[in-house]
């Protein structure tokens, strides 16, 4: 990887729970701790872009309209159609919302979809489709 | 049904922090050596240390997860922060060989305690904050 890359924070606040319907109600308790009782957070969404002509009016429009209006001040799991059937959590909310940007933005552009839950807990999707060696 | 996501692997991070005294002393030198070389810190202080742990890989399909977060705080608390905290990196056996407790000598040597613990395929990355304006990254050797 080399040049430029240019990363813009975004933020929304939604509720959310874990809960899979594979699992029954006890051990949807027990993967999910706490987490399975509705509650949520002050997201934060960073995006990032390859090269140094992004148009940061148009990215903040893309995300906008593909990501922010969706989400924010909506509770994730139920009241978001494009979330039907995701367990929101922070794993699949990277790979979900880099899906929803990736059509909106010059194609090859996304680098980077990170998903800041909280100050403790961050997720990164990178695009890739397996995981190159280190 | 599950609605299809984009595959492969997922990065994540999440931060600990431990507080330890430490101080830099290099034995095979002279006193006015180790001040030369290491000045202030010859003497005994300590750090509000935080610690990133990046973990990679695939999402459980059944959880939505790459690992359970409060098993890796349990992880972590076990192998890391019940050791390190409010402890003196000096007297601990990592150091014991007269090694100095400097942030990349403690971040490899963090990174030993966990790959065992959490598979090197799955540890991606320890990033180590001495204080909010220092901080080493270990991918491993």
């Amino acid at each position: 990887m080399s040049g430029f890359r240019l990363t813009r924070a975004y933020h929304f606040s939604a509720g959310h729970r874990l809960a899979s319907a594979a699992l029954s109600e006890a051990e949807n308790e027990r993967v999910y701790g706490q987490c399975y009782r509705p509650h949520g957070h002050n997201y934060v969404v960073e995006v990032t872009l390859a090269g140094m002509a992004a148009d940061l009016g148009a990215l903040d429009a893309a995300v906008r309209r593909v990501l922010l209006e969706r989400v924010d001040h909506y509770d994730l799991s139920g009241a978001v159609p494009a979330l039907e059937g995701v367990i929101t959590t922070g794993e699949n909310l990277a790979r979900t919302f880099w899906d929803w940007l990736a059509g909106a933005l010059p194609p090859g552009s996304l680098e980077r979809v990170a998903v800041i839950e909280t100050a403790n807990n961050s997720f990164e999707y990178r695009g890739e489709t397996s995981r190159s060696p280190r | 049904m599950t609605p299809s996501m984009s595959p492969g692997p997922i990065y994540v991070t999440r931060k600990f922090t431990f507080s330890a005294a430490h101080h830099y002393w290099q034995p095979r030198w002279s006193a006015e050596e180790n001040a030369r070389a290491f000045g202030s810190l010859t003497v005994t202080h300590g750090h509000n240390y935080v610690l990133e742990v990046t973990l990679v890989g695939p999402v459980d399909p059944i959880t939505g997860m790459v690992m359970d977060l409060a098993e890796l705080k349990r992880v972590v608390g076990d192998s890391v922060i019940q050791r390190f905290d409010h402890a003196d990196l000096n007297a601990d056996p990592l150091f014991a060989g007269g090694q100095i407790p400097t942030t990349e000598n403690l971040v490899r040597g963090l990174w030993d305690l966990l790959v065992p613990k959490l598979g090197g395929d799955r540890l991606h990355r320890l990033r180590l904050w001495e204080d909010p304006t220092f901080h080493v990254e270990y991918l491993g050797p």
